[in-house]
């Protein structure tokens, strides 16, 4: 087998710096404002892309931090760590630096929601991200407090009614012009952070508050509707206080399995262990009885339902014990994140709470919890390539699209920045369909249906699953990436090497076929049913439960030994490929309809077709790119698929004859 | 008429020169009652100018008539003013009518003359052109009125010929059907729901022990219900295309003429079911109200091949035993032949008739008649029965994917819950949810002008 070392941070430095005057210019290709995972995913993809880029942070020394849980991937977005890596992000393969405790949930229920996940060492994650971002030429990294958008005239050649050029700084007269400026700002968007009844503004405690300009700007300058929501983390408890005894101790995966196609193994040597622990009676109490102090939680703006704050969790299912995880913040580190602790009562409080739970009976608080309500941007307005419709130049990615976690951060960071520098490079605007990639199902679900509540990812937002697995996310992603021009010819060679390895295996398996007389004497264990009397091929043996790839090629070493490398992917393809086969004509058919574009200028409330004025309605605020996204809008009928659908037939064969369209009367 | 109709039809339509269904904005109409000479005929017209129709042609230049309440005028032509018939007007303003469009419907007389100058009239006024195949039915899906299963009954009950087809389409229609399928989906939605959250959350937070057991069970009666209702012998299908029943005999029995003699009384009225004549001699019928297609053959042989045999046992398992001429026979020995009949056992039901005298005849229609009602079932008091060939394909694919949960349950969830999810996914196509093209071509074939 292959073995190949990890990937060292490098130290080939790039221009970073804290003060303007060290810029080598004042025009970029691509200005990414943000340096949590969405700006540097964006900024990375933007210079592979080969696009000359500036990445403005408030703190260089924050970049890549881990605000909340010390933690990456789990199921579902496990899914979109390793599509950012085969993207060539940065995410996964820090995550093998950094991670200092791996497991794959959902081990017993299937490879296609395995969820690989680790425990990361913040201050490797760090490091790692920063080290990249260092060496990757065409970005330079600047320390400054964004101001404002440059908003001008639209370009007439494009759709859009403004067009951003670049960013003005705070204390510095001149702008900086861009083609494409990426915003990632996070929770710092009006953001306001609440301990207590105590409220502030900001983003994330310790970080000065974004600049009230940008927010204006979005709002009222190019008029983008906005929406408040509300997310929160835990208090940092100093690991020496804490009683293990009483708590149960979760061991992670003996050997550790890496986030990123590139690695083979993970940095670690020695993995540090997660702590179990659960909520008691008094716990609810504390909740009880600090309610009247709490602002946070009295606001009705809506919090993340799947990673809810103690106090919602108690108010939603009182009388029950809940789960609360112990995760180590590094191997260093002299705290622990109490996961699922996530609380923003006043500090004398928070301590009375979690001394309510058995192990934490003498903890000590590190540092209080709180709870932060930011606007985001609905993003409806935004198109597959993450641009805002009304924007020429603006892409918007992370949390001020209104989801939550590294991982969605990361993966519409990469795809905003992969965007943004195809406009700066003239070429057109790419977008991934939910037939081949969880990032795109993530996109897809964003601009159709919008969010109500923090967008987390799970795999069963993605229709199919069975295709769309953590195993095979290199063979969906890279080759598409390497033809964009954001991942690296050498990723490119390994998924190719992968690629004909696995096809060459495939057709070995295919040609190998043992009668069921032979498969009982070569192959004892298997249970090959007694009434099948065709012959059986490798693959279809692969599909017996109790037969590995190894034990199969251990009986035919001469013909499958050199596959071994790819034991447990083989062993996936061939349980998969019947499932994933069945799936071909419905992926055919929903590509189809995402190839029929509806023109972005339709006036929907005279276009002559029965369609209902609820229909009409929403068609006009989302305006679907196509009937593919049309039909996946929540309050669009199955009738009023079949209208546009005759719609689009009609203007395509109109279009044909130089006719004009129904298009909105300005 | 007919040619007068479709060429009139085709002239208004290439002048009009938009392709079907893609200028919705039009009004249209069309003959909505059956063709030929009868005592009323229904013209129905759709769209925005419905109203502006109405007022031109009942001469209400006020105000519109109250909403469905019939009203008898003098329909006149806009033009002239020239009085074309004396009937009834009815306005069904949007979203209250069939289409969910502003309708309004004519009811006169049905003469040809009149059908063609109310039609003439409606034509000539802007933005009116005649209905497509279908296009009624088409608007009023579009408009939400109708499920697809509701579209596809009322597609039924336009062709239904016999009284129990009228009943069976009308109950599909008001949506028995689609309620027992939508109610399906609902409990499948519930169990993928859980399967799904037990995928995505039960390593992270608390799920409740016993919820993947749960979805056994619900699978479990699901699957079972579904197979029963498959297994309903094909009641509905059958009442829908009609109970073949064969004569079959020894030569000369008089096979021929009881298939002539059934086609002459008034009891069985002879139809034209369209597809009847498909081979030698099979005849449309109603017999009290079900469709049946009666064939003559060269009867049942005894076979040696074991599975022709499992075929004529099965054959005579739903034989009725028809012995004809008995006028024939002295009143004497056929007195002593019935004593016979009833004591040999292991007998189908006999009847003696006689072609001849018509003798016996309406006993042995009776008898034919509860058989075929046991075949095709009650329409109206029975549970809502299969009636089409694609509703019964799609519950197989869905049975085989409850199929694939139970068998991969335990080995890997992913792939069950994909069960699940193909699964709700073929029950969504029997009541519409399904891609744009596909949903095109099961709606809009099978539709004639104006219905």
């Amino acid at each position: 087998a292959l073995i190949r070392s990890l990937q060292p941070v490098r130290t080939i430095h790039s221009l970073v710096s804290r003060c303007i005057s060290h810029l080598s210019r004042q025009c970029y290709d691509v200005i990414v404002v943000g340096g949590g995972h969405a700006g540097t995913e964006a900024a990375a993809a933007a210079a592979r892309m080969g696009a000359e880029t500036l990445l403005v942070t408030q703190k260089i020394h924050t970049i890549g931090a881990l605000s909340c849980n010390p933690s990456l991937g789990g199921v579902g977005k496990g899914h979109l760590v390793r599509e950012v890596d085969a993207l060539d992000g940065l995410c996964g393969r820090a995550g093998d630096w950094a991670g200092i405790n791996f497991s794959i949930l959902n081990r017993s229920k299937g490879p296609a929601v395995w969820g690989p996940r680790a425990q990361l060492d913040r201050q490797r994650y760090r490091e790692f991200i920063q080290g990249e971002l260092r060496s990757i030429s065409r970005l330079t990294v600047l320390e400054g407090s964004v101001e404002d958008l440059l908003v001008a005239e639209p370009s007439p050649d494009e759709p859009g009614s403004h067009r951003v050029t670049g960013i003005s700084l705070e204390n510095v007269l001149n702008p900086i012009t861009a083609s494409s400026v990426v915003l990632t700002t996070g929770t710092f968007l009006s953001g306001s952070i609440f301990v207590g009844q105590t409220t502030s503004p900001g983003g994330r405690i310790g970080d000065a508050p974004s600049s009230a300009g940008l927010s204006h700007t979005l709002k009222e300058r190019l008029g983008l509707r906005v929406g408040r929501l509300r997310t929160g983390t835990p208090p940092r408890i100093v690991k020496e206080s804490v009683d293990f005894a009483l708590a149960e101790l979760h061991p992670p995966d003996r050997r550790p399995t890496p986030f990123s196609f590139m690695n083979t193994h993970t940095r670690c040597k020695e993995q540090v262990p997660c702590y179990l622990t659960y909520t008691t009676p008094g716990v609810e109490r504390v909740v009880q009885e600090s309610l009247h102090l709490n602002c946070h939680i009295q606001q009705d703006t809506k919090g993340p339902r799947y990673c809810p704050s103690i106090e919602s969790r108690v108010l939603r299912f009182p009388g029950r014990s809940h789960q609360v995880w112990l995760e180590p913040e590094g191997v260093t580190s002299d705290l622990l994140y109490p996961q699922g602790l996530s609380m923003t009562m006043p500090p004398e409080m928070q301590l009375r709470l979690i001394r309510e739970i058995p192990a934490l009976h003498r903890a000590e608080i590190h540092s209080p919890g709180y709870g932060v309500q930011y606007d985001y941007v609905c993003p409806t307005q935004l198109s597959s390539a993450l641009q805002v419709k009304t924007t020429q130049g603006l892409f918007l990615a992370g949390q001020i699209n209104g989801t939550t976690g590294y991982e969605e951060a990361a993966a519409q960071g990469l795809w905003a920045g992969v965007n943004a520098a195809c406009r700066a490079l003239s070429t057109p605007p790419v977008s991934l369909s939910r037939t081949e990639s969880y990032i795109g199902v993530l996109i897809d679900d964003l601009v159709c249906r919008g969010v109500t509540e923090p967008y987390r990812m799970f795999t069963s937002r993605a229709e199919f699953r069975t295709a769309l697995r953590p195993d095979n996310a290199d063979l969906r992603l890279t080759p598409k990436g390497y033809e964009l021009g954001c991942v690296s010819p050498s990723r490119y060679q390994e998924a190719m090497r992968v690629q004909r390895s696995l096809q060459d295996a495939m057709a070995a398996l295919q040609a190998l076929t043992l009668s069921t007389a032979r498969c009982r004497e070569k192959l004892p264990d298997v249970r090959v049913s007694e009434s099948k009397n065709a012959a059986l091929t490798g693959m279809e043996l692969l599909q017996y439960k109790e037969l590995s790839f190894e034990t199969l090629a251990s009986v035919f070493p001469e013909r499958l030994s050199s596959y071994l490398e790819f034991s447990q992917r083989l062993k996936i393809e061939a349980v998969y490929k019947p499932h994933c086969d069945i799936n071909k004509k419905e992926i055919e058919r929903i590509q189809k309809e995402e190839n029929m574009f509806l023109p972005q200028d339709i006036d929907y409330f005279s276009l002559p077709a029965s369609l209902s004025q609820e229909a009409r309605e929403i068609l006009d605020r989302v305006r679907p790119t196509t009937l593919g996204a049309a039909t996946r809008l929540e309050g669009i009928t199955p009738a009023a698929v079949v209208s546009l659908y005759n719609y689009v037939q009609f203007a395509e064969k109109k279009g044909e004859n130089g006719q004009q369209k129904t298009t909105r009367s300005k | 008429l007919w040619h007068f109709l479709a060429t009139l039809i085709r002239l208004v339509s290439t002048f009009n020169g938009v392709p079907a269904g893609l200028a919705d904005a039009d009004t249209i109409f069309a003959l909505s009652s059956g063709h030929g000479r009868c005592g009323v005929a229904v013209v129905r017209v759709s769209g925005s100018a419905s109203s502006m129709a109405l007022r031109c042609m009942a001469g209400l230049k006020r105000r519109l008539p109250s909403p469905r309440t019939a009203l008898l005028r003098s329909i006149t032509d806009p033009h002239s003013k020239e009085i074309l018939d004396r009937g009834l007007v009815l306005w069904f303003p949007g979203p209250h009518s069939f289409t969910g469009e502003d309708s309004v419907e004519f009811h006169i007389h049905g003469g040809p003359a009149v059908i063609t100058a109310v039609l003439q009239a409606l034509g000539s006024m802007p933005g009116m052109r005649p209905a497509e195949a279908g296009e009624f039915t088409r608007r009023a899906f579009q408009a939400g009125k109708l499920g697809l299963t509701e579209v596809e009954g009322l597609g039924d009950l336009i062709h239904a010929e016999t009284e129990a087809q009228r009943r069976q389409a009308l109950r599909q229609m008001s949506g028995d059907l689609e309620r027992l399928y939508q109610g399906w989906s609902h409990r499948l939605k519930r169990c993928l729901a859980h399967v799904e959250a037990f995928i995505d959350f039960s390593e992270d937070e608390l799920i409740e022990d016993g919820v993947l057991e749960r979805v056994d069970s619900s699978v479990s009666t699901l699957l079972a219900e579904i197979e029963r209702h498959l297994k309903d012998e094909r009641r509905g299908e059958r009442l829908r295309s009609g109970v073949h029943v064969v004569i079959a005999g020894a030569t000369n029995a008089g096979k021929s003429s009881l298939l002539n003699t059934l086609c002459q009384r008034p009891a069985a009225i002879v139809s034209s079911i369209a597809g009847t004549t498909r081979d030698v001699v099979e005849t449309g019928l109603d017999i009290g109200g079900f469709p049946v297609l009666l064939s003559d053959t060269a009867g049942l042989r005894d076979s040696t091949d074991l599975i022709e045999q499992e075929g004529v046992r099965r054959a005579r398992e739903r034989c009725l035993l028809v012995l004809n001429k008995t006028d024939l026979l002295p009143e004497a020995q056929r007195q002593k032949l019935e004593r016979e009949l009833k004591g040999v056992s292991g007998l189908p039901p006999v009847c003696l008739i006689s072609c001849q005298t018509h003798e016996g005849l309406q006993d042995f229609l009776s008898v034919l008649q509860s058989r075929v009602k046991t075949l095709c079932g009650d329409p109206l008091s029975d549970a809502p029965t299969l009636t089409q060939a694609r509703h019964r394909a799609h519950l197989q694919q869905c049975v085989a994917a409850l199929a694939q949960y139970q068998k991969l349950r335990d080995t890997d969830l992913a792939l069950a819950a994909e069960g699940v999810r193909l699964a709700l996914t073929s029950l969504g196509r029997i009541t519409g949810k399904l891609g744009a093209e596909e949903i095109l071509d099961i709606i809009f074939k099978d539709f004639c002008i104006g219905k």
